[in-house]
């Protein structure tokens, strides 16, 4: 038998090696540069005024994009308010009722197909489900939208969170005479309680960047948001108006929207993987 | 307590008043008069389709500590799991025959399983504090049986750590999480609030096994202490503890009792083969 010669392992295992190196460097880099260009475009846009005035005209100064920021935070606010209670009932009865069931077994496939689809799609959804009926664009449709995009991705982390608990902990709450519900909303809620923060914040990063699904239900406001019952301002919307615009100062309160939703969404990722440092400890 | 008067059939290891006296002489006559706290009557069990007990017939004596033991995958924890039923969490597992507990059977659909797990209460193998203070976890099974007032709640939770002898260590620290104390604390927290609930039996399913010696020792005084309030059924791969702790002692095998008596008895005179050379060491 002939033996392969050392020095070509040890070549191979530098190549390889040094190519997976490269791969999440080059991916790192793709990140620290967008980082970078929406911080260095974005930042001049900062300004009081950005936070507080309603967006004006092209060439007007003291313009603001505070209708928009208000409005994201609502819809998005009121979309985890009705995508979480229904998610976290969804991961309980995957995880610990349905288990193996028919049920459980389909609802499972339809949360993964629904995690995978693009979100426009999800938005012409809640635009027949809502706007139709109710004739024009509005907030309720937006957070109906935003809602429907939660959802699966609640339930899944709650159900693999809540599978996580090891069974003897759910018979000693049962041992002492505590019904199931009960073993579930007290004891294996409290014990993956990282996990299901993880999930809800992964949800919401999930969704605050979305424009795709607004632009069918919430569609965009230059005023500030008075009833949820009409279109609705919000900053993702705003950013691709203004993108799409000529006027160079437009493009810099994009840009300004974009540092404020890019470092957002960093700032939820970040508190999520401390929450679960958190757990491990 | 509710009591039915029932008929059952002739038991098949009968613990005549003798033994009783020969286990423990105090608790005789109080044992021998009420009669056994839970008779087993042709209990089969099953794991989906494998069997895994076979017409196993066991009477365990009132406030008295009844020893199960046996090789690995013998069946003595499944044994214990039927006394509480907590094998209906999965499925697959059923039991046929019959439990009785004060007459009454537990096998019966119509058992209310709250408040049979309330009157029987049980320790695992390894510790299991819920994620919640010390307090809380021993608060948890109280607030669930009985209606207290905030008072009366504390009370009853220095009550029953008093009771596992938990109380000096953990008094100054009732409010930290439970699974903060050590294996052997944690361990006589869960004995605590199996306690805290007042029931009559505690199954113990080899409750020492994760746990250092110096914790074992404590834990088995506190049994010793126990029984003259509960009637304990404990699982041991131990045989010393076994001899320790226990007034009778049942031998498993394959998911059949091979040999059940007085412990003096079944380690010193066994009747059967296959006790003797389990408890000489010999196989298992």
């Amino acid at each position: 038998m002939k033996r392969r010669r050392p020095t070509g392992r040890r070549l191979l295992n530098l190549l390889v090696s040094g190519f997976a190196a490269g791969a999440a460097g080059l991916g790192i880099l793709v990140l620290v540069w967008i980082l970078a260009g929406v911080v260095q475009r974005g930042v001049g846009a900062l300004s009081p005024a950005f936070f507080t005035h309603l967006p004006a005209p092209p060439g007007i100064p003291e313009a603001g994009l505070g209708n928009a920021i208000v409005g994201t935070l609502v819809l998005t606010l009121a979309a985890t308010a009705l995508a979480v209670p229904l998610g976290l009932l969804a991961g309980v009865y995957l995880a610990e009722f349905g288990q193996d069931s028919r049920l459980a077994d389909n609802s499972r496939f339809s949360a993964n197909v629904l995690m995978g689809m693009p979100s426009i799609i999800i938005g012409v959804f809640a635009y027949a489900l809502v706007v139709l009926p109710l004739g024009h664009f509005s907030g309720y449709a937006g957070i109906v939208a935003l809602a429907i995009i939660m959802l699966p991705v609640v339930a899944r982390t709650a159900e693999d969170m809540i599978r996580l608990v090891p069974n003897t902990l759910r018979e000693a709450g049962l041992a002492l005479g505590a019904p199931r519900w009960k073993v579930t909303l007290s004891i294996l809620f409290r014990a993956a309680k990282a996990g299901l923060v993880t999930g809800i914040l992964l949800a919401i990063a999930r969704v605050s960047g979305e424009t795709a699904p607004l632009l069918f239900t919430a569609l965009n406001s230059p005023y500030w948001m008075h009833s949820l019952g009409e279109p609705c301002p919000n900053l993702t919307v705003t950013i691709f108006n203004y993108a799409m615009s000529p006027y160079t100062d437009w493009q810099q309160m994009a840009w300004g929207g974009s540092l404020l939703i890019t470092f957002g969404v960093l700032a939820l990722t970040l508190l999520t993987r401390f929450s679960l440092r958190e757990k491990a400890r | 307590m509710k009591e039915e008067a029932l008929t059952l059939p002739a038991p098949r290891f009968f613990i005549g008043p003798e033994d009783v006296r020969e286990a423990s002489a105090d608790a005789a006559l109080t044992a021998a008069e009420a009669g056994p706290k839970i008779i087993t009557r042709q209990l089969d069990f099953y794991y989906g389709e494998n069997q895994a007990l076979f017409d196993n017939n066991l009477e365990v004596a009132r406030q008295m500590v009844t020893a199960i033991i046996g090789p690995s995958g013998c069946g003595k924890s499944t044994h214990i799991r039927v006394y509480n039923r907590i094998y209906e969490l999965y499925g697959d597992q059923r039991a046929t025959g019959e439990v009785f507990l004060d007459g009454r059977n537990i096998l019966d659909p119509s058992q209310d399983l709250m408040e049979l797990r309330r009157r029987v209460g049980m320790i695992f193998q390894a510790p299991t504090p819920f994620p919640m203070s010390v307090f809380d976890n021993v608060a948890f099974g109280l607030k669930m049986h009985y209606r207290l007032s905030r008072g009366e709640l504390a009370d009853r939770v220095e009550e029953a750590l008093d009771g596992a002898a938990l109380w000096d260590e953990v008094k100054d620290q009732l409010h930290r999480p439970g699974t903060a104390l050590s294996g052997g604390q944690q361990q006589r927290l869960c004995i605590a609030r199996a306690i805290a609930v007042e029931p009559e039996v505690l199954l113990m399913d080899e409750p020492t096994s994760a746990i250092d010696p110096i914790a074992t020792a404590k834990i088995e005084d506190l049994i010793n202490t126990l029984k003259s309030r509960y009637t304990m059924v404990i699982v041991t791969h131990n045989m010393q503890q076994a001899a320790r702790v226990s007034d009778f002692t049942a031998f498993f095998y394959q998911g059949r009792i091979v040999e059940f008596g007085p412990t003096t008895q079944i380690f010193t005179n066994p009747t059967k083969k296959q006790t003797e050379q389990y408890i000489t060491g010999r196989f298992g």
